[in-house]
């Protein structure tokens, strides 16, 4: 008996593989994501090894490390000493200012094989004093070869002169690197130790003779080979992939969430689709156990074909890809042949098919034998839940409003310093995913009031709009299947869009305050010359903007007589005029306005607002050694003051307060754009310069760009990884739809019979279809805003609440247009069917 | 007994002329209809009759617009229904003809009441409050039309069908086999309503059915025999009707 059911259902699967196909769509698409993310982890793995330029290939020891006392001057010297040492290289770096800014003086070779750099330009220095600068370095510093400059560094604290000897080419160039032979750094900046010494062994010398000799010469001086330091180097670039893919991880199981309850609803279509069959098998003797086992079994075999499709899919994707890669120029690696985690993960897709697959299963399996006998099918589908599930449920969802309650109860107050955000953040991600799992069991009680709300503009379209709408909420457990797959992805979607964009906001207002321009010039606590203000503002080809300014530190606020706040010195105060500075408009206030800035009005950062215990609105004596002036707060910032100022005032106040009017800075704006314009700018700025003393150029720009690289790169590596839930619930939707176009065939003939055309037939289910993403968006909108909200409050970053209403609305608008295209093919497909074939089919 | 009488084409309600529905090609062709011409009066009830596989439901099928015959024509009240467009054929079947069928084919996501109004919704037409509530009262469905179809017995579903057919006033209901899957006193009932709708509202129905009894209904049968007309028979009786088969029977 069991061998025949078995092979009833078997049969019956094989018949129609398109069918078997839909069904395991889903975990197909999982199985693909979880194994392309094993090999995309490896090729970034392997790429990262095999382009890493850290401790040159032929170094064959390494003396020193960051664990112990450095080696001394004297040690470098002895390891030369020892017999069979070809060439004993002193890594060290030191910081070395100068007039034009900062260099990071590194000491390296230049010729021979431990060198990381290579000559472009003049000759390599070779005594102290002398320095080779890479290219970006000379651009943003205005130094060539042959300029001398004058700095310190290291231990040395009188200026001494630099010369630019070279200019040379390196793996990486932050725009501010110089490079000499070791002797010559240790010699120029006084140095007398460095960070570790890198050993080339004499050809034909023992390496393990060497090591023993240089280990007496170094006593207590840790000593590594140098493939060990290389494999350590590798490792921690190996270790940060990895952090970064624990994350990925956790989207990704998130994605195989989400394709288990999508096929746990489909499969229990196609169990539906077969009741009368399975009451037939009841009838004839198959107990329930048969039953359960053969479905099981199905769904196994689905698990396992859905499984190996999708990991063979990804092992193909991901040895095509690193080779078309390299083919156009990029420099990526293969990834391995990684079995085991082959095999786990289409055992893992079996697994998590047949858990799936239980409850329909089950549930199928309970067809009372007298099914058989009906009929038709005028069963509709179960339209409630049961008690133990709506009990069940509620808990769940009790569960998450008592752990967001207790999450807002650890929400930072604004005074709070020492803010841990770890154990609100853990409250809140349980909450989620608590909320998550009611609305899985709650769910088809809240299709029908959701319909009632988002379906009430179709129902008003005509009878089309009316059915498609009764359609779904005659059906509320197959909508809810469905919809709550929907739900995962737009409201981690929604999360990843508003916490985006709240990133977005405190980075362009932290931008405006500590980067406000593209370039700072200041005098370091003097005045500037005056030719430098006139000089920048003359040089309006290279510089768009020049907004010069004066910053007093010891500014006091007076009520009466009595000094306000705890702090021992004054606020930093500036009259830098906010209007002439495009981005004045990224700032945003915590109270009052800043339109309402002017004379006798000054803007508080939330600092010194806190400290002196003042409010927008506030009147209260701004005062200097040289004079006081009463003034109303006008706005108080959310955060620091631009130019980290604690209090913004007019520049007529100021001159009241008795304050000198020399500038003590400026900021400006390169006019072109990009790399060309800024160095236009650094080299218009530091001409305008000049040869002023103590006066300082700092490029912003480049501050600005890296964060906005960062901030950007983060969002849509989110945003592509919750994508794939995404995907697999569009996926679901379309199988779901595409089985219930099935299941419903002979609906759609009588349909058609009594009166509906081919075109209204396709319209009905294509809507159904998109329906679902209504339902799914509309509940994933609801729950995902808050809780992206909650989350981004909970990181304690001061970033505001923000709903970024048109990426919110488009994400609405492309959800619910990809699900009713998933039903568009299944839609025609129903439509072509004739309605007497329709009407007579056996269901 | 056994006339063959020209079809009545000009003055029926519905007519087949020299109709033909061949399935498949070649050698495993089947001619389901074969040359069949007959026609079916205004406000009468016609049962189509004969063995499985004689033809009879195909021939309904093609009358009804729901499929279409290979050659001959259809007309449904002067409009010939052969070679038009699926669209002009969808619209003929919502706005001139309701069917009801022997598997009730309610929609279970509906209640009664808007599975009667099914085919008005889809014309986007009100329907007839008076018939409506008059069809309700004949059909005993006053208090059940808020449930479902599976809250529903089989006579109670059929009934719902039969209303369905007739609120909308078409040309001409169809009915294949209304009491197949219903027992003997349903059955009655329904056989009932449909002859009350053609003396009462002048309704014309034409109804395939193999069941004697059911057939008794009607006031003329027309018996089907490989896809031929093989006979017709006036103000039938169980006993008549019964004979005419068992003649066909033999003569096969």
């Amino acid at each position: 008996m069991r061998a025949t059911v078995l092979r009833t259902q078997t049969t019956a699967a094989a018949r129609r593989p398109g069918r078997l196909i839909l069904t395991g769509l889903a975990i197909l698409v999982a199985s693909f994501v979880v194994f392309g993310t094993v090999l995309v982890q490896q090729i970034t793995e392997r790429t990262v090894r095999d382009n890493l330029s850290g401790t040159p290939a032929v170094t064959d020891l390494v003396i020193g490390s960051v664990d112990v006392q450095p080696p001394t001057v004297t040690d470098v010297r002895q390891v030369r000493a020892v017999p069979g040492v070809a060439e004993a290289v002193a890594r060290v770096a030191t910081g070395v200012s100068i007039g034009e800014g900062y260099l990071n003086l590194q000491s390296d070779p230049g010729t021979g094989p431990l060198t990381t750099v290579r000559v472009i330009e003049g000759s390599y220095p070779d005594q102290p004093g002398e320095i080779a600068i890479t290219p970006r370095t000379a651009e943003r510093l205005g130094l060539s070869v042959g300029t001398t400059t004058s700095g310190t560094g290291g231990e040395l604290t009188t200026p001494a002169p630099l010369t630019v000897t070279g200019v040379v080419e390196t793996s990486a160039d932050a725009g501010y690197d110089a490079y000499a032979p070791d002797s010559a750094v240790i010699a120029w900046a006084r140095l007398t130790t460095v960070e570790r010494v890198d050993v080339r062994v004499a050809p034909g010398a023992s390496t393990d003779a060497v090591r023993q000799r240089v280990t007496a010469a170094v006593a207590g001086q840790p000593i590594r080979s140098g493939a060990e330091v290389r494999e350590a180097e590798a490792q921690a670039a190996a270790e940060q992939v990895g952090r970064l893919f624990i994350l990925v991880g956790m989207f990704v199981s998130i994605a195989v969430v989400a394709a288990a309850l999508v096929v746990t609803s489909t499969f229990r279509i196609v169990f539906a689709q077969r009741m009368r069959q399975l009451a037939l098998l009841r009838a004839v003797g198959a107990s329930r156990a048969t039953l359960v086992g053969a479905l099981t079994a199905e769904g196994a075999l689905t698990g396992l074909v859905a499984g190996v499709v999708g990991v063979a899919s990804a092992l193909t994707l991901g040895y095509a890809l690193p080779a078309i890669l390299r083919a156009t120029g990029h420099d990526v690696s293969s990834p391995g042949l990684p079995l085991a985690a082959a095999v786990a993960v289409v055992i893992g897709a079996v697994v998590i098919t047949v858990l799936a697959v239980l409850a329909p299963a089950l549930s199928a399996a309970r067809v009372s034998p007298l099914e058989a006998l009906r009929a038709a099918s005028v069963t509709a589908g179960r339209r409630g839940i049961g008690v133990s599930r709506l009990v069940f449920g509620l808990l769940l969802a009790g569960g998450a409003v008592l752990a967001a309650v207790g999450t807002i109860s650890q929400l930072p107050k604004p005074e709070q310093s020492d803010y841990d955000p770890s154990m609100p953040l853990l409250l809140l991600v349980g909450s989620g995913a608590l909320a998550f799992f009611a609305l899985v069991a709650l769910g088809p009680l809240l299709v029908r009031p959701v319909l009632a709300v988002v379906g009430w503009p179709l129902r008003q379209l005509g009878p089309l709009g009316r059915m498609s709408v009764g359609g779904i909420g005659g059906t509320p457990r197959r909508a809810a299947a469905v919809s709550v797959v929907v739900a995962l992805g737009v409201t981690l979607i929604s999360g990843v869009v508003i916490g985006g964009a709240s990133l977005q906001i405190l980075t362009d207002r932290e931008m405006a305050l500590s980067a406000p321009s593209d370039f700072e010039v200041t005098s370091n606590g003097g005045t500037l010359p005056p030719a430098v203000v006139s000089r920048a503002e003359a040089a309006d080809g290279a510089l768009a903007r020049v907004v010069p300014y004066r910053m007093v530190d010891d500014a006091r606020l007076l009520r009466g007589a009595d000094k306000l706040g705890d702090g021992e010195s004054g606020y930093p105060t500036s009259d830098l005029d906010l209007a002439a500075l495009p981005s004045t408009g990224d700032l945003d206030v915590a109270q009052g306005t800043l339109t309402d800035r002017g004379p006798g009005r000054i803007v508080l950062n939330s600092w010194v607002a806190r400290d002196a215990g003042l409010r927008a609105g506030d009147t209260v004596t701004l005062a200097v050694a040289t004079g006081t002036v009463d003034v109303r707060v006008a706005a108080v910032l959310p955060g620091d003051g631009p130019l980290h100022a604690g209090i913004l005032a007019d520049p007529g106040d100021l001159d009241r307060l008795g304050v000198p009017a020399a500038y003590t800075g400026l900021l400006a704006d390169a006019a072109g754009a990009g790399e060309d314009g800024r160095t236009a700018g650094v080299r218009a700025l530091r001409q305008a310069i000049g040869g002023s003393d103590g006066v300082g150029l700092a490029v912003l720009a480049d501050e600005r760009d890296r964060n906005d690289a960062l901030v950007r790169t983060l969002v849509w590596v989110a945003v592509g990884l919750v994508s794939l839930t995404v995907l697999i619930a569009v996926v679901g939707v379309g199988s779901t739809t595409a089985l219930s176009v099935v299941e419903r065939v002979r609906e759609s003939g009588l349909l058609r019979a009594i009166g509906l055309s081919r075109t209204g037939l396709r319209i009905m289910l294509t809507v159904e279809s998109g329906l679902y993403g209504v339902i799914g968006a509309a509940i994933g909108l609801v729950l995902g805003i808050p809780y992206a909200w909650l989350a981004v409050e909970t990181l304690g970053i001061e970033a505001p609440m923000t709903a970024p209403l048109l990426p919110l609305a488009g994400l609405f608008v492309v959800l619910v247009g990809l699900t009713a295209l998933a039903g568009v093919l299944p839609a025609r497909r129903a439509s072509r069917v004739s309605p007497v074939v329709a009407l007579g089919a056996d269901n | 007994m056994t006339t063959h009488a020209p079809p009545e084409t000009s003055h029926a309600a519905v007519a087949a002329v020299d109709l033909v529905k061949v399935y498949g090609s070649g050698d495993t062709a089947v001619r389901a209809l074969d040359g069949v011409s007959v026609g079916f009066g205004r406000a009468e009830f016609t049962a189509i009759m004969g063995s499985s596989g004689s033809g009879k439901s195909t021939l309904m099928h093609c009358l009804a617009g729901l499929d279409t015959a290979t050659s001959g024509r259809v007309l449904l009240g002067g409009t010939q229904l052969t070679g038009q467009s699926d669209r002009t054929l969808t619209r003929v079947r919502r706005e001139r003809i309701g069917f009801v069928f022997q598997s009730f084919n309610l929609l279970p996501q509906l209640t009664a009441a808007q599975n009667i109004t099914l085919p008005l919704d889809l014309a986007g037409r009100q329907p007839d409050a008076e018939l409506l509530a008059h069809l309700v009262r004949v059909l005993g469905l006053g208090d059940r039309l808020n449930h479902r179809p599976s809250e529903l017995s089989g006579g109670q579903q059929q009934r719902v069908a039969l209303a369905r057919a007739l609120v909308a006033r078409p040309e001409v209901v169809f009915a294949d086999e209304p009491t197949g899957n219903l027992d003997s006193r349903s059955g009655a009932e329904v056989l009932t309503i449909l002859r009350d709708s053609v003396r009462d509202l002048g309704q014309t129905v034409v109804m395939v059915t193999h069941d004697p009894i059911a057939a008794a209904y009607a006031d003329r049968v027309v018996l089907l025999a490989d896809g031929r007309l093989a006979g017709e028979i006036d103000k039938p009786n169980q006993v008549s009707v019964t004979d005419a088969l068992r003649d066909l029977a033999a003569r096969r």
